[in-house]
């Protein structure tokens, strides 16, 4: 087995394509991070980030197969799920015979993996523009910390900068610490510095009592669902909902 | 009286009123503004009844100077009244909208005087937010039947949805329970937004600039179980305010007894089936090119409470199926019990380059459960022997609720999970109308 180790960027992963092509060997898999169980028949091959080479790929992927390929192929990697990466290249490879009907073959494994992941990805995103909750810091800056499954913060963080345009706002993934920031002229991706992880969120901010007023009040009483409500709103996103403290 | 007490209060006085869509504006930002409005729509959180929140959904005021039998906010009926300012509309649709709390705000009143004093206060919360706030997220007002045509439509420049609330389905209802209403009262305020729409529409061809007027359309809410009428009354009023009044979407609200008064049904608990069958049907006549008359008639003027509507359709009509997967063209696969709209169209998308099997449609993620009594893949059934009409039925019926483990149908309010086009969220298309 050859295995390709990259180093998770999504730059990375389309390098690692291109040295399919053009390297030594094509790969068997292509993984993000060096997997402990590994047999000794296998041959690893670390992968270096090549951008040149990575927006080759990229345009290729573009004109010979489809825009939408390209997007299908970012929201999946963008998922993160196991050997998402080898579907991808399995994806691509695929679709760099058959262009742009690669998306018609539904019923074949890696296109099937490829579009379930990038699904996946943009339920998330769609129901986390709805979800995710600024908390007004008393210094007047809106704080969203939220913990998505997948890394969705590059993708959601534009609608905000065309909705929530006259704030100054951060929008923080606490489980990769990985955070967008707007101030007003344009939104930057970051780490977000450790004295910021840990301020505390102890505002006295009326509205998110009054929200949560009219949260219960909104409700009818006869037909409570707690069901219904869990299907549509998963409690793994509760955490962060003012309405759910 | 305390903004908190008053939130309460009028919210909850509004929470009867099941629209909540947010769908159908793509109103953008401004510069230095706030909000803009999404075509999809978005929700923003779950009550606990499982009704989707998009929109601060509230009452200008609840002082009323009717008497409609079915409604907590009768004059006769005593419960603490509040009013608003516009001032405080406006700053909590502002504040709640900046946390991302809401899409926006949806604004009803009942009738405070009289219908032009009541218009022309829900006429100055919105100016205010769009005027002085810039604010540029999603407002659906409701037009108080009523009021002056002129407030309506400067009120309707400002929004992006109006609804004029039908309420009780005929006009035998309406004298019996809210004998103070007109139904000319309510249908000009209606045919009057419905004209303008269609006006602006084509202005906006001529003039790209041209002002906007309600760009996410009319809405209209029924209700269903306070009195005697029958599903087809209900469906077909539905299908002459599509055709006629070209409303962007009819409400169905099932009756929650909040009154005992003797001319109203005595229900224990609202008839949340009956709902969710209307959603049903109501989605078939929107996106499945069904006609009211298709699904029921005088022999049958109700629906089915074992059977939805698609299926009872295709039971009835056995002789048209089966058709085979490979072959049948897109409005006839959308017939196909099981068979919706993403569905059908990935079969369609995945026959140009493969014939299909009944493994392929499984691996499509095509729910054979239903869909197996009525096609063919490659000229082959699913069983090999001919199935009777009867035996069907009872399969439906019976393998299909004992198979999802009795979804207790009573208690799943389908309306939440509507989304106005079925395009997005497609995971929970199996669970709501797509039938
Ligand atoms: S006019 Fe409206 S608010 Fe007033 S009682 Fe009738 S339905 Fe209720």
């Amino acid at each position: 087995m050859v295995n390709y180790y990259y180093d998770g960027t999504f730059d990375g992963l389309l390098t690692s394509v291109y040295e399919s092509y053009y390297g030594i060997e094509p790969p068997d898999k292509i993984l993000r991070c060096k997997n402990l169980q590994q047999s000794i028949l296998d041959k690893d091959i670390d992968i270096v980030t090549d951008s040149e080479k990575a927006s080759k790929v990229y345009e290729a992927i573009h004109k010979k197969i489809s825009y939408d390929a390209l997007r299908n192929v970012y929201h999946a990697y963008l998922s993160e799920l196991d050997e998402i990466d080898t579907y991808i290249y399995q994806y691509l490879r695929f679709g760099f015979k058959k262009g742009k009907s690669v998306d018609l073959y539904l019923t074949s494994e890696e296109v099937l993996k490829v579009h379930s992941a990038a699904k996946k990805v943009r339920t998330e995103s769609h129901l986390m523009l709805g979800l995710l909750r600024f908390r007004k810091l008393n210094g007047g800056l809106y704080y969203a910390p939220y913990s998505p499954v997948y890394n969705i913060t590059a993708l959601i963080s534009d609608h905000f900068v065309r909705r929530l345009s006259d704030q100054f706002w951060i929008i923080h993934d606490t489980k990769r610490n990985l955070a967008a920031v707007y101030n007003m002229v344009e939104c930057v991706l970051t780490d977000l510095p450790e004295e910021l992880q840990h301020q505390s969120l102890n505002t006295d901010d009326c509205f998110e009592d009054l929200w949560k007023k009219y949260f219960d009040s909104i409700c009818i009483k006869d037909r409570i669902n707690p069901k219904l409500q869990k299907r549509n709103m998963p409690a793994r996103y509760w955490k962060y909902l003012v309405e759910k403290q | 009286m305390e903004l908190q007490k008053k939130l309460e209060i009028l919210s909850a006085a509004a929470k009867y009123d099941v629209s909540c869509s947010s769908s159908g504006s793509n109103r953008k930002n401004t510069k230095g503004g706030l909000g803009n409005a999404t075509s999809c729509g978005i929700c923003h959180s779950w009550a606990d009844d499982g009704r989707c929140i998009s929109l601060l959904k509230i009452l200008f005021s609840n002082y009323c100077v009717y008497d409609c039998a079915y409604c907590v906010n009768r004059s006769s009926n005593d419960v603490p009244r509040a009013a608003f300012t516009p001032q405080e509309v406006a700053d909590l649709t502002i504040n709640f909208y900046r946390r991302n709390y809401i899409e926006g705000l949806f604004l009803s009143s009942a009738v405070t005087k009289n219908a032009n004093h009541t218009m022309e206060l829900l006429y100055e919360s919105i100016r205010l937010l769009r005027e002085e706030y810039k604010f540029n997220g999603y407002i659906h007002v409701k037009a108080i039947p009523g009021a002056d045509l002129a407030l309506i439509e400067a009120t309707g420049k400002l929004v992006d949805r109006m609804s004029v609330n039908i309420e009780l389905p005929s006009e035998k209802g309406l004298k019996l329970l809210a004998p103070q209403k007109e139904k000319q009262a309510i249908l000009k305020p209606m045919n009057f937004i419905s004209s303008k729409i269609a006006e602006k529409k084509d202005e906006i061809k001529v003039f790209k600039k041209a002002p906007l007027f309600v760009p996410g359309g009319q809405s209209t809410q029924l209700i269903v179980g306070a009195t005697k009428d029958h599903d087809m009354n209900i469906l077909k009023l539905s299908e002459n305010l599509y055709k006629k009044y070209n409303l962007k979407r009819v409400y169905y609200s099932a009756y929650v007894p909040v009154s005992k008064n003797p001319l109203l049904p005595d229900l224990k608990t609202p008839p949340l089936l009956r709902e969710h069958r209307l959603y049903q049907a109501d989605w078939l006549l929107r996106f499945y090119g069904f006609s009211a008359d298709e699904l029921l008639d005088e022999r049958n003027p109700d629906f089915d409470p074992q059977l939805d509507p698609k299926a009872n359709w295709a039971v009835n009509n056995i002789s048209l199926f089966p058709v085979e997967v490979n072959r049948a063209d897109y409005e006839m696969l959308l017939r196909v019990p099981g068979i919706g709209v993403r569905s059908a169209k990935k079969i369609i998308m995945a026959r140009k380059v493969k014939s299909l099997c009944f493994e392929d449609l499984k691996k499509l993620g095509v729910v054979l459960k239903r869909a197996r009594f009525f096609i063919t893949c490659k000229g082959k059934y699913f069983f090999n022997y001919n199935m009777e009409q009867l035996l069907i039925r009872q399969n439906l019926i019976n393998g299909w609720e004992t198979d999802e483990k009795k979804q207790e149908w009573e208690q799943i309010s389908i309306l939440s999970l509507i989304p106005e086009k079925p395009t997005l969220q497609d995971k929970l298309m199996s669970i709501t109308g797509e039938i």
